[in-house]
């Protein structure tokens, strides 16, 4: 290979299918799946190039490059720990970030003088509020031990990640599913606001319903191919 | 040399990383020959390894990443950040302390037997 490129299209083919094989078997967030597999193909390519400077013909040195870097199975056990706390560190964040604009309508259906009534009136007319600090400590706890701190702090397995992330879907799943049984069985008079927050809390139902299916399993592949971190 | 197996690395990974950025910004399979060439060969570390190690490093603030296109291809190249930096000069005064202590034990004679 002298310039970038390879010239022979059986090792193009090669190193493609083995691309191909990968992509089909990694799972986790999208945009770091594409960066992997961008990052793969540079650092194949360069085994490539040092295996043809050593003597080794095109399609050689792809073979040769392919099984250093291992089997499509392999790579792809490799990268689940990284790939299942991504998706656990978003899909944490996303649920604090997302959370107040669920709130914020229940409280001002349910309860839009907290102030004036009191902490037992609020807890009467929204008693989930006290799973509001639980998820969020769990939420903070998460993503803490999973990122810039771990240096200092005891770090957090991918699936204990993935066991936060399942805990505060559930946690999330509760509320809502409670907020609309508390409104179902009140008295209150149809108003815009009410549909606002049915709104929210549905989807918001399904996003948890997901959340719960996927991090379940990718803590239950996880746990089958054991990759608890680095060495 | 022979390769060593990576579970002897256990908990010194970090360290080898982040001494091999160090030097300047490199790429995840530069890392790997790095590796393998200032070891003598010894830590020949299999690319499922290095890679989300690398990750890993970079979620916890030590390197950084940037992209790069390099001949039409793009290209992720790693840099050690003033964390890295400060976790790197740590680990070495820990490998050192530890190492001394072992070398200490294990580079004794044995002692004489009693007749």
């Amino acid at each position: 290979m002298a310039g970038d490129h390879l010239t022979s299209q059986p090792a193009q083919v090669q190193l493609e299918a083995y691309c191909r094989d990968l992509a089909a078997r990694l799972r986790g967030p999208r945009r770091r799946r594409e960066q992997i597999l961008i990052e793969l193909r540079d650092g194949l390519h360069h085994a490539v190039t040092d295996r043809i400077t050593h003597g080794l013909t095109e399609t050689e040195a792809a073979h040769a490059a392919i099984a250093e870097f291992g089997t499509p199975d392999a790579v792809a056990d490799a990268f689940a720990g990284e790939l299942g706390t991504a998706y656990a560190r978003r899909t944490i964040a996303l649920f604090v970030l997302t959370g107040p604009l669920v709130g914020i309508w229940w409280l001002l259906l349910l309860q839009p003088h907290p102030w004036r009534t009191g902490l037992v009136a609020l807890l009467v007319a929204i008693p989930v509020i006290p799973l509001l600090p639980i998820a969020v400590a769990t939420a903070a706890a998460a993503l803490a031990t999973t990122g810039r701190l771990i240096r200092w702090l005891p770090e957090s397995s991918p699936r204990q990640a993935l066991t936060a992330t399942i805990a505060i879907a559930g946690a999330v799943l509760l509320a809502d599913l409670t907020v609309l049984a508390v409104y179902a069985g009140s008295n209150m008079p149809t108003q815009p606001l009410a549909a606002l927050a049915i709104t929210a809390s549905l989807l918001r139902i399904t996003c948890s319903i997901i959340t719960l299916r996927h991090a379940t399993a990718t803590r239950h592949n996880l746990s089958a191919t054991s990759t608890e971190g680095p060495v | 040399m022979l390769p060593m197996r990576p579970e002897l690395l256990k908990g010194h990974l970090d360290a080898l990383l982040l001494a091999v950025v160090e030097g300047g910004p490199q790429h995840g399979y530069a890392v790997i020959e790095a590796l393998r060439s200032g070891s003598g060969g010894a830590l020949d570390l299999p690319t499922g390894t290095v890679y989300p190690a690398l990750h890993r490093l970079e979620r916890a603030g030590l390197i950084r990443s940037d992209w790069e296109t390099v001949g039409g291809r793009r290209r992720r190249a790693y840099h050690l950040t003033p964390s890295g930096r400060a976790a790197l000069g740590e680990q070495r005064a820990i490998w050192e302390q530890f190492s001394t202590a072992v070398t200490a034990v294990l580079g004794r004679r044995p002692w004489p037997a009693i007749t």
